[in-house]
């Protein structure tokens, strides 16, 4: 029997957003919808575990593209592992500008992959002897299955659970989120997506970090078709690596 | 986007031999002198290629190699560069001319396969060129001008006619084997060797002269994922090419530039469009030999059957980039593609929501130039808060209202001029069209939409009273002709802020008024008037204590209408105080 991926929707607002060009990175472009890997880093924020992969597979645009420029006093250098030595604003200030969306609302369908034990990262720091009794190290590990990290997956997104605060882009932009069952997806009650089709140029998919000291930007050719935007998978040609 | 469409850009005018393109890895730059030497290398000449006139006498420009990067690296060009790279002159007193005179002669000899040109300028350069130069006895006049401005000199052989030495050895370029990896580049979405560093972009208002850049990464604050520079963003070396140079040439030429408040704006098409041409006169003040120019182009635009563009340009790709600086780099301060088809609609949506009844002796200049320099302190358009322009310029294009602080801006400015002018036709224009957007963007039909002239059944209270007001006035004009100082002066700001505070005032003033008018027939006239305004004022609150933002703007449109209604000369006298219509 084939195993297909259980696919999970959520709605995501927020009042600004940005999806960082990787070329305007300084003076902020964000790109016109939600990139996979910020789409992606919204799932994370509510659940995940080494076991499980997530995989975006279509972005729903609900609101009409807006802009908003602004312009924010940062830092111009990078703050030092070493405690004490902070930064002072005034040698460091750099005003950046940036363009951001405004009012953002997206549908996010993602695939939960369920990585099996032996082809996860190495623990590398594995709960010692002294703490775990035999019986227990005897039964652990035998319940791994894919419907455990769904349940724990449902169960965080419906009470509103995360690590993190989910953001848009940039930690400053916060999201509120909402899981949309399957049933609700069937009956299609929600809001409508963007009457709007557009050719969005090459988009940033995602970063692959085979090499963690290198990671390589990944990009695809982003098409909307009445506001729904189909993500390629990370293996498909279209993500051009 | 932004990449990908100054991208297309540069291929269709490279593709075009008129475009003015220049090819991968040159660019056109304004030469003033050309040292003219002989196939023995012998110094013969110095040619100067400046036309026009005193002040703006400007070089001739020249196909040369591309220049390189410098901040304070030596680096020489190939084949062009000021006489300290070039000849080994020394006019500023720097210790480092020996070392940027042999970077120019190793690139010559290294990048340039043989050619008699270039032993000929070989030979020149090895042998003592500035004394040379000097010792010729000729041209001291120009070297010395050469000297003094330490201009770029390009060489040239005699009897060359009119090309350049680069010219003649454009072919012979090696090209250099670029030192980088192969990356996925963004925008032509190839594996292709990426650049580390793009050319700089000139002609920004108010960034660096010597050129700031669209994509950099100079502080390590901006870096990311451990990458240096561009690595961040990869980008082959031909795309970084193509847009700076497309860039570069839209800064250049003034038929595809705007200045929009700080925000220096370029527009493009992605096919040839007379549209094209007509964008800039949407904004920018009018030439003075040709002050009609703006309106033609807005008329144009609003009479024609089909929003006034050419059928075969409708669904063309227009763009429209605004860039402002910051220091050494340009900050993107609105972006906007869509077809012709949805711009022009659009603007001919502003230009109408503007249209407001004007006097018979005001052309009617709409441009957002004069809209703009209208609502700023002193009229003058540097005290224009600076994202104020670059907003407007986003809500005319994406169809949206209009910026808050523009409604409020006009206001206060209105406010603030009471005393010395009264409301602008620009400036109620402004206030109407702000008004009627926001309206009709939320959908709100609780007001009625302000019309273009005045409109006697509107019973918004903030309307009705700005007319009740302008009666007022001219009442009180008339009554004491001559006057210095209405009401306008000392009540204008209360009025339209708290009316219950002014008005009962205005009333009792207008009786003496109206009791000292000659002509009792018109006084019975104005009075009967006075008396309808009121009339369509609520029976149980005419006077509010405080007006709402939106009430104050109706209220100076009325006020406007109603000054325009009450001046217009019309056939029938009988007529002239109860409506008027745009002449």
């Amino acid at each position: 029997m084939t195993y297909k991926e259980k696919s999970f929707c959520l709605e995501v607002r927020g009042d600004f957003a940005c999806f960082t060009r990787p070329e305007m990175k300084v003076e902020r472009v964000s790109y016109d919808v939600i990139t996979p890997s910020a789409a992606r880093a919204i799932f994370t924020a509510i659940f995940w575990k080494p076991a499980i992969r997530w995989n975006i597979r279509k972005i729903e645009v609900l609101n009409p593209i807006r802009w908003i420029s602004v312009r924010r006093n940062e830092v111009g250098a990078v703050a030092s592992d070493r405690a004490g030595s902070g930064i002072l604003i005034e040698e460091a200030r750099q005003q950046r500008a940036g363009l951001l969306l405004r009012d953002v609302a997206y549908r996010l369908h993602a695939e939960m992959e369920f990585i099996p034990p032996p082809k996860r990262p190495k623990v590398r720091n594995a709960v010692p002897d002294g703490l775990m009794s035999p019986e227990e190290r005897a039964e652990w590990g035998k319940d791994e299955n894919p419907g455990k990290y769904h349940a724990m997956f449902e169960r965080r997104a419906s009470k509103g659970q995360c690590f993190n605060q989910p953001y848009l882009g940039c930690r400053e932009f916060g999201c509120a989120f909402r899981l949309i069952s399957e049933k609700d997806l069937k009956a299609e009650s929600g809001i409508p997506s963007l009457r709007e089709s557009r050719d969005l140029g090459f988009m940033l998919y995602d970063l692959d970090y085979e090499n963690e000291s290198d990671p390589k930007p990944a990009f695809f050719r982003a098409q909307m078709e009445n506001g729904v935007i189909v993500v390629p998978r990370w293996e498909s040609e279209e993500v051009r690596k | 986007m932004i990449l990908q469409a100054l991208y297309d850009y540069y291929q269709r005018k490279a593709a075009d031999p008129d475009g003015g393109m220049p090819p991968e890895g040159f660019q056109w730059q304004e030469i003033p002198f050309l040292i003219v030497i002989n196939h023995e290398g012998r110094f013969v000449a110095i040619e100067d290629t400046r036309e026009g006139e005193g002040r703006k006498r400007r070089g001739k420009q020249f196909l040369v190699p591309a220049a390189e990067k410098k901040s304070v690296n030596i680096k020489a060009n190939l084949l062009w560069g000021n006489v300290e790279y070039a000849l080994g002159a020394n006019p500023r007193g720097r210790n480092d001319i020996k070392e940027r005179h042999a970077d120019f002669r190793r690139r010559l000899t290294s990048e340039i396969a043989g050619h008699p040109d270039r032993e000929s300028l070989e030979l020149f350069l090895d042998s003592n060129p500035v004394v040379q130069i000097e010792q010729s006895g000729r041209e001291q006049e120009r070297w010395r001008e050469v000297l003094e401005t330490n201009s770029n000199v390009l060489f040239k052989v005699d009897g060359a006619g009119n090309s350049s030495i680069a010219e003649s050895l454009s072919s012979q370029i090696r090209r250099q084997e670029t030192v980088s990896e192969d990356r996925i580049c963004l925008v032509s979405g190839r594996k292709a060797g990426i650049s580390r560093i793009h050319p700089s972009i000139k002609g920004v208002r108010d960034a660096q002269s010597s050129g700031a850049a669209l994509i950099s990464f100079n502080l390590a604050a901006f870096q990311s994922y451990q990458k240096e520079q561009n690595f961040n963003s990869p980008i082959s070396e031909s795309a970084a090419f193509a847009y700076t140079t497309a860039l570069n040439l839209l800064l250049k030429s003034s038929g595809n530039k705007v200045q929009v408040g700080d925000a220096t704006t370029v527009f493009w098409a992605s096919k040839e469009a007379a549209f094209e041409g007509k964008f800039s006169w949407l904004w920018n003040a009018p030439p003075k030999d040709d002050p009609d120019r703006g309106i033609k182009a807005i008329e144009s635009l609003l009479r024609s059957p089909h929003t006034g563009v050419n059928p075969s340009e409708i669904d063309t790709r227009f763009f429209v980039l605004g860039l402002s600086p910051n220091a050494a780099r340009v900050s993107v301060r609105f972006w906007y593609a869509g077809t012709i088809s949805e711009i022009s609609s659009r603007i001919r949506q502003h230009f109408f929501d503007l249209e407001i009844v004007r006097p018979k002796h005001d052309r009617g200049n709409y441009a957002m130039f004069f809209l703009l320099a209208d609502i700023a302190m002193e009229n003058k358009i540097e005290n224009v808060p600076p994202n104020l322009a670059g907003d407007v310029m986003r809500s005319i294009l994406a169809g949206s209202p209009y910026p808050a602080t523009l409604l409020q801006q006009t206001i206060r400015r209105i406010r603030a001029q009471q005393s010395k002018q009264e409301v602008k036709r620009t400036q109620a224009a402004i206030l109407k069209a702000c008004l009627n957007r926001q309206q009709r963007f939320q959908s709100d039909p609780s007001e009625k939409e302000i019309q273009v002239a005045l409109d006697s059944v509107n019973t918004n209270t903030g309307y009705r009273l700005g007319r009740l007001f302008a009666l007022l006035e001219k009442i009180q004009e008339e009554s004491s002709p001559g006057i210095n100082s209405t009401i306008r002066d000392r009540y204008f700001g209360s009025a339209s802020a708290n009316p219950v505070v002014a008005f009962p005032i205005l009333n009792r003033l207008s009786k003496h008024h109206l009791a000292k008018l000659e002509n009792r027939g018109r006084a019975v006239n104005m009075d009967r008037l006075a008396q309808e305004i009121v009339d369509g004022l609520g029976a149980d609150n005419p006077f509010p204590p405080t007006l709402n933002l939106a009430d104050q703007g109706r209220f100076f449109v009325g006020y406007y209408h109603q000054r325009q209604a009450l001046f217009t000369k019309s056939e029938k006298p009988r007529q002239s105080q109860t409506q008027g219509a745009a002449p």
